[in-house]
């Protein structure tokens, strides 16, 4: 029983910062109608940076976010600007080569951080990666600590800012219906660039803390990208408090799991997310759901 | 004529809806296109507009050249589209509806004038400025996005099907509507489904079909001409 507590707090803290990375895919996903499919290798480059800041010059991997978070920002910025935007238009197929845009940004950087770093694994190491504090009767990790309090900031400050400016306010009416946003004149490329900024932003910050609990190399996107995938759409597409839930939830059933079978474990995933496409494909927070409960004008 | 298209040739994913489309718009006019599904009708208002870009064509207002132009210049140019597909922001109130549409203004102190004008014009704004958006009817939104669409003082105003979905009551206010906006000094180019309404409140009527300009002309004419309600609308437009 002792080892369940720690698996569900344990899973819970991790799920948060699952769920910090997922929130950004879905949050770009819901502005731009783009699904970033580099959004795995974006998570491993955060770490990366990390890493080398720590082994180099010996700076924290918190206080490397300094300069983790701004770096992947103009990233998603400039992937945005120079790969998407170029593709701008309307209709399905556009939506299409958006994501093998995004997917050929997911390979270059793989490749680069394979030439840089290699493929041997490595992990981000700092005190608190392995100190612990009790919890209760439990002993918990401080990193997993730390990743939740992490998480829990940075979509603080993205709720914040999307209900607390004008800016904020102008990327929620690009998310609710773009032509009519661009109708009123909202710079919705301008927004995008934002959009992909942020998301990218969470994917590295997020990475950091991925790279301190797990052993990594350029090849661990493929494996966090169909994660962050399942838990975007298990959330609901477009839903960031979807996100967030559906990867706290998974991760606790895949720490729980992991006690009684470790081998399938990581099943749980993919058996949540055929259950999820056959009982309610819209995700936990169906956004057209939502969409279609409100009265008269919610299209 | 305040706004004129020459052989336009736009569409979608490479595929062209518009193809070669002649169309003037007088000033201080209501022209009312109509046309059956598929004619291009919505997609003439959205290459105005700057959703679409012509691939092939000339689109003049006021005399200067629109090709080209994102929807911010269109705006800055004078002309607002209301879409088909109802476009208010459900969790913002009738007022923050309304004041987006001035967007794009940077001095507030004009903001506030188009706004108090806007409720003189349309009183359902200050009846319902608090409420969200979404809890009123269909009738009373599109009300409402003809007063966001006066908020930027526009010179043409373009409404896709402003009739869609509304029961015979609120059709003739908003129909009114648009005559009141005609009245007030603008211009407005609408399309139309409800081919009837539509052509005995404009001045000029346009059938559209398969991509082109069929028939241009004064509204009545094109009401009472059978072969055109016969070949293009279902049956004479002037007997009901």
């Amino acid at each position: 029983m002792h080892l369940i507590y720690v698996a569900i707090e344990t899973g819970f803290m991790i799920g948060a910062v699952y769920g910090l990375m997922a929130s950004g895919l879905t949050f770009i996903f819901g502005v731009t109608r783009v699904v970033n499919a580099a959004q795995g290798a974006v998570a491993v480059l955060g770490a990366y940076v990390s890493y080398a800041l720590g082994q180099h010059f010996g700076i924290d991997p918190f206080v490397s976010l300094i300069v983790v978070i701004p770096i992947a920002f103009v990233l998603g910025a400039f992937v945005n600007l120079i790969f998407v935007r170029r593709i701008a238009g309307i209709g399905m197929n556009v939506l299409v080569r958006a994501v093998l845009v995004t997917l050929a940004v997911a390979i270059i950087l793989q490749g680069v951080l394979e030439m840089v770093f290699g493929n041997d694994l490595v992990t981000i190491n700092a005190s608190y990666v392995t100190a612990t504090f009790a919890l209760r009767h439990d002993y918990i990790a401080y990193i997993y600590l730390f990743g939740f309090l992490l998480s829990a900031a940075l979509v603080g400050l993205l709720y914040l800012f999307l209900y607390r400016t004008r800016l904020g306010r102008v990327v929620r009416i690009a998310r609710r219906n773009r032509p009519a946003a661009r109708l009123a004149g909202v710079d919705l490329g301008r927004i995008d660039t934002i959009v992909f900024g942020i998301g990218f932003a969470f994917a590295a910050a997020g990475g950091m803390v991925y790279g301190s609990i797990n052993p990594f190399n350029p090849i661990s996107s493929y494996d966090l990208i169909t994660r962050l995938l399942a838990i975007a759409i298990i959330g609901g597409l477009g839903s960031v408090s979807g996100a967030i839930i559906a990867a706290i939830v998974l991760l606790v059933i895949e720490s729980v799991t992991a006690i009684y079978a470790p081998v399938g474990a990581t099943a749980v995933f993919y058996v949540a997310l055929a259950l999820t496409l056959v009982i309610r494909p819209g995700g936990v927070v169906d956004w057209n759901r939502v969409r279609m409960r409100l009265p008269l004008g919610a299209r | 004529m305040v706004l004129t298209l020459r052989g336009v040739v736009a569409g979608y994913g490479g595929s062209d809806v518009l193809r070669g489309v002649d169309l003037d718009v007088a000033e201080r006019s209501i022209t009312c296109i109509v046309g059956p599904n598929g004619a291009g009708k919505s997609t003439v208002l959205r290459t105005i507009s700057g959703l679409l870009h012509p691939r092939i064509g000339e689109i003049l207002f006021e005399g200067k050249r629109l090709n080209g132009s994102n929807c911010r210049q269109v705006l800055a140019a004078g002309i607002v589209q209301v879409p088909q597909e109802r476009s208010l922001f459900p969790e913002m109130t009738v007022l923050e509806n309304v004041r987006l549409g001035a967007f794009t203004v940077r001095d507030q102190a004009l903001v506030q004038r188009r706004l108090d004008a806007v409720c003189e014009m349309f009183p359902i704004v200050r009846e319902r400025a608090g409420e969200r958006a979404g809890s009123l009817s269909g009738g009373q939104q599109k009300l409402v996005e003809f007063a966001r669409a006066q908020m930027l003082d526009p010179k043409l105003v373009l409404l896709d099907e402003p009739s869609m979905g509304l029961d015979p009551k609120m059709l003739r206010l908003v129909f009114d509507t648009v005559r009141m906006m005609c009245d007030a000094g603008k211009t407005v180019l609408l399309v139309e489904q409800n081919a009837r309404s539509g052509l005995r409140m404009a001045d000029t009527g346009v059938v559209m079909e398969s991509g082109r300009v069929r028939l241009e002309g004064p509204a009545g004419e094109i009401l009472e001409n059978p072969e055109i309600g016969t070949l293009y609308l279902g049956g004479a437009l002037a007997a009901s």
